[in-house]
């Protein structure tokens, strides 16, 4: 017999939604939560992920949805009110209201090295819990994915769901084709499930939880958008930070060993590579490269792999490195940008 | 798909499981127990996941079905049609512009009265491309011909799949039918499903065999003439026969689903009435949306309001009578379209629902349009309610304030309209002078100096950084190297692809210099519009006012998918030779989509829609070999280029700027890395190319005025690898080199090598 949902909306629905960047494995997790709440655990539910052609590096979500067996699932809008949220990467909150819409009594896991309090304040948190964990850290030391460590932690925050059904279903799906996955995976599991830390700050007298917007509130509209659909604006694409798209590693300039090949120009997807026009040692002028934009590099590192010399080189990324680092490119905005 | 299985059989008389899964894969779950013969298919979101987990249970061995994959969603109607023709049971899946461009079909399916299924999966038609849900692709289903079953939930579409063949194949009948879902709302999103649990039980009921007695065309005894040249004054009673057909299709359903009723415990009635009994209010919708409105209803219900939802399971044929009896004693009902008719006062069901009150008699019935969620917008809880208060509202006053209207827009902040974010860019810092071509006067051909690289990156670059492409993906930076070398100003046309959605989404471009979208079947023929609208806009002088100072280039960009669905555009505006370049970014698969098989994948390699497993090696027919079919239609410059060989790429894209701005077409095939859906890694990009390059799988060569040359040579320089060196440094081709793959492998090199040594011998001998 399945056991009782601790919380349930109005509908009668407990909801989660994971917040991450394509790639991470955020779909998968949620996936896997889901059956193993509907298929292992006696519950009902429905589960679904953001839908469309979002790459791997761009914000996606995923929903789920639990209710007990009696209850009707007809609902198919995106979870706005979440029991629990998932945030895979923590830079998310950049660009992203992760906590939109989560209630006093809601927990939000975060994957960080920060402590709950740091966290509270990124996450533009007025109440509700926040859990901790170090998914990356824990994924790179027992040599697995982050979405294991992240599984790991939600089960703990879904006590109704036995965190043994999923260590059954992980076990299975990977002994027949990955026996020797079975063991690092688990582990990373479990350390996920152990190792959350949790803190919760109570909702201060007087203030009331911010209401949410609707996801599919647009910016523009009938009355301001250019007829057809037409961009009037392009090139605003430069706008965007997509740091977050990165996942650990970036490449490092070390301007004193370059040639100024221009073999990084020549590979780099995003554009990253500032050049300015100077003289060369007989006074000629040349272009020389002054350092790379962060703000679009996605860390593929592929410049790294074309450079001939030392020049560049790839490193963890620490925070606040690229942001002391960034040559910015010196975009011919239009006045009054 | 992995479907974790529980027996259940507490409901009907047959065996069942329960699965946990979603609408796409309840489709292709239906279509794999009843084992259809053929499936002809071409990938478009949100439908393309049927084929693909068709394609993972094929490689498993769980089915026998045939999956053709078409060159287009036309072709795959026609794929569809023929083997129809032939006796056997026939499937397909699609959405959107998809089946629109395989709508000219339908009435001829339908017409000649062969029957098959189809699923077609809700999206939104639309010309800024919207990929999301809402009904405007099935009302143009509306006047093909064939029956229209709806399925609100992942439940029914595994049920209306099982049902529609039964219909379809009625001897009464004689019809293709369509099953509907809305796409993402239920095509995606996974939910307990009760399935049959035996195969042989769901042949049981929809027969083993299709029933005999109908002609085919592959009974030699009986030969038969299919498709007549037929005018007046006999074609009218064609129609009037599938007339009657259609309307013999409600009857035939009603027998269908009280028999599947009885087996699974599951009915769906033609109407699906929820409350209705004594309900004052009422609001209609169709599929997903239907089922949240229940949630409405109850809670108004809870307040003293007597509500009812009211939703169709079949709206071909239009269950009129039903309608008009259910709304009777309605006071007023919201009629909700997924999809405007424009200019119609109302979306098709509204219209329909009138006709069919007046129709039947019901004149106090208070009826108020609204059209809704459109390109996938959401329908929430507070959206039915809000549908729900302008029923009241009527009832209320008695009369309807605003028949038609839209719900869910949203007039935007004044103080948000775009601005222009960047200066446009300066022709002079386009033209750098850097780069010479000059033909020679002896030979014709061109002579083409670039500067070191170096140089070049004082050039703007065309497109902006902030797209949103996987880290790593080759497209970007193939692209602006391939531009570094076309000097001054271009207008670009994108194909649908990955290039296209990552630079573009709403409400950004990162495409600095104009560009236009149009669909994948058919850029070549819109830009050759373009082209020509310069040419004749220059000479009648109306251009005249911009000073301009050189003509643009106009550049196509397309994947390699766009050259399988846009060949017939793409050879046609090689033939009449317009002045344009269509480029060719070669990425071994229809990325945007999710990585299905394209002509261009390579024998072996896994797709979505060529799996590896114990029945199936990844793709089993040969990559094409574009640059030559486009080569033979003698078009003056035909080149390929990869990032791994840059200066080879910017002389390249430096004559081809010639050819396009003096003689006429020019096409050109980069190979780029999906880091993505190659499964390798995002750093290897360039190696990986360079390597496709070494193992001569993808040469490097240029055909200018008929003349093949080789540009690089890995042969003469020592430099060749076995295909296999190549292959290892990707996960979709790793099986390759297990021993059970030997024999793929084999075949693999041996193409390659054939066609190398032709082109050697091409490069040797001019006149060849
Ligand atoms: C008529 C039609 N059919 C199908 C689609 C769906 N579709 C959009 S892009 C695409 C694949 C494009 O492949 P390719 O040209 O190789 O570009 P890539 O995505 O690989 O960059 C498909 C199948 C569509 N938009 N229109
Ligand atoms: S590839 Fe290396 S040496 Fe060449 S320009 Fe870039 S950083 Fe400098
Ligand atoms: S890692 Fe290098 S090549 Fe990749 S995006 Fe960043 S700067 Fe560009
Ligand atoms: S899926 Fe492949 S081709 Fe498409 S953006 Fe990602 S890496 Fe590029
Ligand atoms: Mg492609």
């Amino acid at each position: 017999m399945a056991q009782q949902l601790p919380k349930v909306n109005e509908l009668g629905f407990f909801e989660i939604r994971l917040e991450s960047i394509g790639g991470l494995g955020a779909n998968l997790a949620g996936k896997m939560l889901a059956e193993a709440g509907v298929m292992g655990a006696g519950f009902n539910g429905v589960s679904f992920s953001s839908y469309g052609s979002e790459k791997k590096g761009s914000p996606v979500k995923a929903h789920i949805r639990f209710c007990d067996m009696s209850t009707n699932i007809r609902d198919t809008s995106p979870v706005e009110r979440p029991h629990v949220v998932g945030i895979f990467h923590e830079n998310l909150s950049k660009t992203v209201n992760v906590v939109s819409g989560i209630y006093e009594d809601s927990t939000v896991l975060v994957n960080s090295t920060n402590n709950p309090e740091q966290l509270k304040e990124k996450m533009n948190l007025v109440g509700g819990t926040i859990a901790v964990i170090d998914a990356t850290n824990i994924s790179l030391e027992e040599n697995n994915r982050v979405n294991m460590a992240m599984l790991g932690a939600l089960f703990r925050l879904c006590d109704f769901l036995d965190p043994q059904i999923m260590k059954d279903v992980i076990r299975k799906s990977l002994e027949k084709k990955y026996p020797q996955a079975v063991a690092p995976a688990i582990r990373t599991f479990e350390r996920g499930y152990d190792e959350v830390k949790f803190q919760t700050f109570a909702l201060p007298q007087g203030v009331e939880m911010p209401a949410f917007v609707r996801q599919d509130t647009p910016v523009l509209g009938y009355e301001t958008q250019p007829m057809g659909g037409t961009i009037v604006n392009p090139g605003n694409s430069v706008l965007k930070d997509l740091s977050i798209s990165r996942s650990g590693m970036m490449p490092d300039f070390d301007e004193d060993k370059c040639i100024h090949c221009a073999a990084c120009d020549n590979v780099c997807p995003d554009f990253c590579f500032v050049w300015d026009e100077g003289a060369d040692k007989r006074g000629r002028p040349q272009m020389f490269l002054q350092g790379i934009d962060y703000q679009y590099c996605k860390g593929c590192l592929k410049c790294v792999m074309a450079c001939p010399t030392e020049a560049l080189s790839d490193i963890r990324e620490t925070e606040g490195y690229a942001d002391d680092k960034r040559v910015a490119h010196r975009h011919n905005f239009a006045a009054g940008v | 798909m992995a479907i974790e299985i529980q027996k259940d059989n507490r409901l009907g008389n047959v065996e069942q499981r329960i699965v946990y899964e979603s609408g796409n894969e309840m489709a292709a779950y239906a279509a794999h127990q009843i084992n259809y013969h053929i499936m002809g298919y071409f990938p478009i979101s949100p439908s393309t996941e049927v084929a693909q987990f068709l394609d993972l249970m094929k490689a498993n061995g769980q089915h026998d079905i045939k999956l053709i994959p078409a060159d287009g969603e036309h072709g795959s109607a026609g794929i569809c049609y023929g083997a129809s023709t032939a006796g056997g049971r026939v499937f397909n899946a699609t959405s959107a512009n998809g089946y629109l461009y395989m709508l000219e079909q339908m009435p001829v399916q339908s017409g000649t009265r062969f029957p098959m299924v189809m699923n077609l999966v809700c999206r939104s038609v639309s010309g800024p491309l919207d990929i999301h849900g809402d009904h405007s692709d099935l009302y143009y289903a509306l006047n093909t011909g064939w029956p229209i079953l709806m399925s609100r939930d992942p439940q029914a579409v595994y049920d209306m799949n099982i049902m529609a063949l039964k219909l379809a194949e009625d001897p009464e009948v004689r019809l293709p039918v369509l099953v509907t879902q809305d796409g993402y709302f239920t095509s995606h999103q996974k939910r307990r499903v009760m399935t049959i649990a035996e195969r042989d039980d769901v042949l049981k009921f929809v027969g083993e065999h299709p029933p005999q007695g109908f002609p085919d065309t592959l009974d030699r005894n009986n030969p038969i003439t299919v498709g007549p040249y037929m005018n007046e004054p006999d074609y009218i009673n064609n129609c009037y026969q599938q007339s009657m057909a259609m309307y013999k299709a409600e009857e035939v359903y009603d027998r269908i689903r009280k028999e599947y009723a009885d087996l699974t415990g599951r009915d769906y009635p033609i109407l699906d009435m929820y409350r209705m009994e004594d309900a004052d209010v009422a609001v209609f919708l169709m599929n997903s949306a239907s089922e949240i409105i229940k949630d409405v209803v109850d809670q108004l219900r809870e307040q003293g309001i007597k509500a009812g939802s009211i939703a169709p399971n079949m709206i071909r044929p239009f269950p009129a009578k039903a309608i008009a009896e259910a709304l009777r004693n309605v006071k007023a009902i919201t009629v909700g379209d997924r999809a405007d008719s424009y200019g119609g006062h109302g979306g098709n069901m509204v219209n329909e629902i009138k006709a069919a009150l007046f129709t039947h008699n019901v004149k106090d019935t208070l009826v108020i349009s609204r059209v809704y969620g459109l390109g996938g917008k959401d329908f929430y809880a507070e959206d039915g309610h809000a549908l729900f208060e302008l029923a009241i509202d009527a009832m209320n006053k008695g009369a309807v304030e605003k028949p038609f209207d839209y719900h869910g827009h949203t007039p935007g902040d004044p103080t948000k309209k775009p601005e222009r974010v960047l200066e446009p860019m300066k022709y002079e810092e386009l033209n750098t002078g850097l780069i010479t071509v000059t033909p020679n006067e002896e030979t014709g051909k061109l002579k083409v100096k670039i500067p070191p690289l170096r140089a070049l990156t004082k050039k703007p670059k065309r497109i902006a950084p902030g797209h949103g492409a996987c880290p790593g993906c080759g497209i970007f930076s193939g692209l602006e190297l391939f531009f570094k070398g076309i000097e001054g100003d271009i207008v670009a046309l994108f194909h649908t692809g990955c290039a296209m959605v990552v630079t573009t989404g709403y409400p950004y471009s990162a495409h600095k210099a104009t560009y236009i979208h149009n669909l994948f079947q058919n850029g070549a023929a819109t830009l050759s519009g373009v082209v020509e609208m310069f040419w004749q806009r220059k000479e009648r002088g109306e251009l005249d006012h911009l000073g301009l100072q050189d003509d643009f280039t106009f550049v196509m960009i397309t994947g390699d998918g766009g050259m399988d669905i846009g060949m017939g555009p793409a050879i046609g505006a090689a033939l009449r030779n317009h002045r344009m370049i269509i480029l060719e970014y070669d990425n071994e698969g229809y990325m945007n989509t999710g990585a299905q098989l394209s002509y261009s994948t390579p024998m072996g390699h896994r797709t979505s829609t060529s799996n590896v497993g114990k029945f199936q090696g990844g793709k089993v027919f040969h990559h094409k070999d574009t640059a030559q079919i486009m080569a033979a239609t003698n078009i003056s410059y035909v080149f390929t280029g990869s990032e791994s060989n840059p200066q080879d790429l910017l002389k390249k894209a430096a004559k081809a700027q010639w050819y396009a701005q003096n003689v006429g077409l020019v096409y050109g095939k980069i190979l780029i890395t999906c880091p993505l859906n190659w499964l390798s890694d995002d750093k290897e990009g360039t190696s990986i190319v360079n390597s496709a390059v070494d193992s001569c799988f993808f040469p490097l060569y240029e055909i200018e005025q008929g003349v093949t040359t080789i540009t690089y040579d890995p042969e003469a320089k020592g430099k060749r690898v076995p295909l296999s060196d190549w292959l290892k440094m990707m996960g979709k081709t790793k099986h390759l080199g297990k021993p059970e793959y030997e024999e793929t492998l084999h075949s693999f090199q041996a193409e390659v090598d054939r066609r190398w040594t032709q082109l050697k011998a091409k490069h040797e001998h001019p006149a060849l």
